[in-house]
């Protein structure tokens, strides 16, 4: 009788084509989920954490008893990292359905054609939203905007300030600076404020990223990384909740940023500016990322004065550092005092079904008491969107007395605008850390590394 | 008179495929005793083909196609490779490394195999094992732990190395922004991580090693220099080889270590071929091109281990 013995040729054979079979599968495809026609209860996937938003969730279904909210927490060091990995999970077929994007992703969800338009609902739902776009300055309004449309409702956002460490300004015997003060003033504090705090202080440090960073420094250096315009369109929106507000006049469908101008004689000088600041030894090696070396430096008295938002007073105080140790300032003044701000708010995915069900929960959303509701939102760790949350008492809890200056960059400064961030702002990150890195150590000069940044920007623009 | 001749044993009951599994032959043990252990190597398989060698074809398959996420993928042939062969950065991320992967090997074989001797000569078997898991210890922790903290510590003005430095009159050294520097504090980083690994084999391999060869050799009148250089280092080769293969392969494929201290800078001065993968698939949205480079690094390595598998045909001594 002939034996049938399963050798190990064969079981390779066999286990080679099921790899073949397996892997052919993994070509990808984008699932959408499938509408839930006639179900009684649907899920949303919302980009979230419990510990953010469970008291939040628990309140809407006290509303929406039908609707459950599956958490689906994403974390980064910055917000292109975040986007990353959002758009991972839609390329493996698990895409969320309430998704919050900041400034920098706010064009590629909206020009990939993932995120949904919610003019038309927004417009539809106004006696309902009237009293939050009322609260909500018209400029975050227009940075949640493209090409027309509006794609999500701004829920917080952040302009960049100078933060500022009374404990070293007393130690230089310094008071906080005016609202006006100049470049030149903040190049005097910087020096002031180095070598001391036990010797080894610092004047002022940033990291290297788009938000932040020298950003700032070209704004009011009056020229930016990209050319700006607006779009048109938007009527809809500036016509129903703002055909009265002054600020809203001249505001279009969201910003465009047509072509490069990296390399441009105001952005080398804004560049070789802040490299000047690190010859001069009042700023700390510059290293790439979200700050949070900074952080400590500051809250241990060894460093003057940094940029942040008002992101940082809450966190600062939730770091060590006692209330009332610090204080905020407007940018200094240099050609302009043009501040750059990001913002961020809920998204909806379109054809994802549920759409009606996520429109509702990113309503609910724009309350002041739910907003609230929100840890960090409560303890003043970043810059709510509503005028009426940004109290004197709402910043006192973390001392500052110059809280003021957060909302009043938009409401005060109307040239306030978003950090330049269109479609491919995640590539172009990339493209503009690394050559500020150049400079910043002293590879190349700020020219070179700006020819070198206009050069890979201008093919960016070309493939893209 | 009674017949002699085998019988055939009767036929047993059930379908043919119970029947052949049943048999009640020397096969029939045989080959239950072959399927009883493919069974319990099939979770280890199915692992295996859906979270390695599935996405490796996947992979393989994605780098002739065009992918970004939004669109469906579009197939381009051989484009990928082709922008691959003309992308300077691409080159720029190989060159870094391999001297990566020559500064890491080099002191990652030389500090191993050196700690491996001082503990295996140790008399004291409670100072043999302390040191022996103290060296452990930093395999076990984290890479992105370790790279965070190793970045406060390489930190130009507020980190602990240059403090030190300071105080013996060295100016301080700018560890992580200098594109003379960069690649070599990485290096230091991950030795420092690694070195419990290739110790402990290293270790293993002197322990196996036969006594009384070393003893005769004594016997002979053999100085410790001789002894390691024609008899400990012979010996030990297979180790060695083990342990520069694994390292090799190990550190082709740096990232944590680059990405969390530097991302890459300044510039593109520490960015490795993970990383710009990384880049490119999770940044730029370019999952073909990003295959792309994986297949290509791949193939590296391949050849890589392949020429020291052949090289070692020289050196290395087989008992």
């Amino acid at each position: 009788m002939a034996s049938n013995k399963i050798s190990r040729r064969e079981l390779l054979k066999l286990a080679a084509a099921s790899a073949a079979a397996v892997g052919t599968g993994f070509i990808p495809s984008i699932k959408i989920f499938a509408s839930p026609a006639g179900q009684e209860t649907i899920t949303l996937r919302f980009q979230e954490n419990a510990e953010n938003y469970g008291a939040i969730v628990e309140a809407f279904r006290e509303k929406f008893p039908n609707v459950n909210i599956e958490f689906v927490n994403v974390t980064g060091v910055d917000h292109a990292e975040i986007a990353s990995k959002i758009l991972s999970q839609l390329a493996a077929g698990q895409p969320v359905n309430i998704g919050y994007a900041a400034t920098e992703a706010t064009q590629l969800y909206a020009g990939e054609g993932l995120a949904m338009p919610l003019t038309e609902r927004a417009v539809a739902d106004q006696a309902e939203l009237a009293e939050y776009f009322a609260d909500v300055s018209p400029t975050l309004v227009e940075g949640m905007m493209y090409e027309g449309d509006l794609y999500q409702l701004p829920r917080d956002f952040n302009a960049a300030h100078i933060y500022l460490n009374k404990t070293l300004l007393e130690e230089a015997g310094l008071e906080v600076p005016g609202e006006t003060w100049t470049k030149d003033d903040f190049l005097e504090y910087a020096k002031a404020l180095t070598g001391i705090g036990g010797g080894d202080s610092f004047g002022y440090g940033w990291t290297n990223r788009l938000w932040g960073s020298w950003t700032p420094w070209f704004f009011v250096n009056d020229t930016n990384l990209l050319t700006e315009e607006r779009a048109p369109g938007g009527e809809a929106i500036w016509n129903t909740f703002y055909a009265d507000e002054p600020l809203a006049e001249g505001r279009g469908g969201g910003w465009r940023w047509p072509a490069p101008q990296a390399n441009n004689p105001a952005m080398v000088e804004a560049l070789e500016f802040v490299v000047s600041l690190t010859e001069q030894g009042l700023t700390p090696e510059v290293q790439i990322g979200g700050g949070d070396t900074l952080d400590g430096f500051f809250v241990s008295n060894k460093l003057g004065m940094t940029v942040a938002g008002g992101f940082w007073a809450g966190a600062l105080v939730a770091k060590g550092m006692e209330k009332g140790s610090f204080e905020v300032q407007y940018w200094p003044e240099w050609k302009s005092q043009r501040h750059q701000f990001g913002t961020g708010g809920a998204w909806i995915l379109n054809g994802a079904g549920g759409e009606d069900e996520a429109w509702e929960f990113v309503k609910f959303n724009t309350a002041t008491e739910i907003m609230l509701m929100i840890p960090w939102m409560a303890n003043a760790s970043t810059t709510p969107v509503r005028r009426s949350i940004n109290t004197p008492e709402y910043w006192g809890q973390t001392g500052l007395e110059n809280g003021h200056v957060f909302y009043d960059a938009l409401d005060k400064r109307p040239d306030t605008a978003p950090i330049p961030a269109p479609v491919f702002s995640i590539e172009m990150t990339n493209i503009y850390t690394r050559f500020t890195s150049l400079a910043t150590s002293r590879e190349m000069t700020p020219k070179d590394a700006l020819d070198g940044m206009q050069a890979e920007l201008e093919a960016l623009y070309a493939r893209s | 008179m009674t017949s002699s001749a085998v019988q055939s044993p009767a036929p047993q009951p059930g379908n043919p495929l119970t029947r052949w599994f049943r048999a009640d032959t020397l096969d029939g043990v045989r080959r239950q005793r072959a399927i009883l252990g493919y069974l319990f190597i099939l979770p280890t398989i199915i692992g295996l083909l859906v979270f390695i060698v599935g996405p490796m074809v996947g992979s393989f398959g994605l780098s002739f196609y065009k992918w970004n996420v939004f669109r469906p993928p579009e197939f381009i042939g051989l484009a990928n490779f082709e922008r691959l062969a003309s992308d300077a950065r691409v080159f720029v991320s190989f060159k870094n490394t391999f001297i990566l992967v020559a500064m890491t090997v080099v002191m990652l074989e030389a500090l191993a195999l050196a700690l491996a001797l001082s503990v295996y000569r140790l008399a004291n078997r409670a100072l043999a094992t302390f040191f022996r898991t103290a060296y452990f210890l930093p395999v076990l922790l984290s890479g992105a732990a370790v790279a965070v903290t190793l970045g406060y510590l390489f930190n130009k003005d507020f980190g602990v190395i240059n403090y030190y430095l300071g105080l013996l009159g060295v100016p301080k050294i700018p560890w992580l922004t200098s594109s003379d520097v960069v690649l070599f504090s990485i290096a230091l980083t991950t030795v420092w991580r690694n070195l419990g690994f290739t110790f402990i084999i290293y270790l293993g391999g002197l322990s196996s090693m036969p006594g009384e060869v070393l003893e005769a050799a004594e016997v002979d009148g053999a100085t410790g220099l001789q002894k390691f250089l024609k008899i400990t280092l012979p010996l030990l080769s297979p180790t060695i080889l083990f342990a520069v293969v694994t390292d090799v392969i190990k550190m082709l494929q740096f990232f944590d270590e680059p990405f969390i201290m530097t991302r890459g800078g300044p510039g593109d001065s520490s960015r490795t071929v993970v990383m710009m993968m990384y880049e490119s698939g999770f940044g730029n949205l370019e999952f073909g091109y990003a295959s792309a480079i994986a297949l290509v690094l791949f193939s590296v390595i391949m050849i890589v281990t392949g020429f020291q598998f052949y090289l070692s045909r020289r050196w290395v001594f087989y008992r």
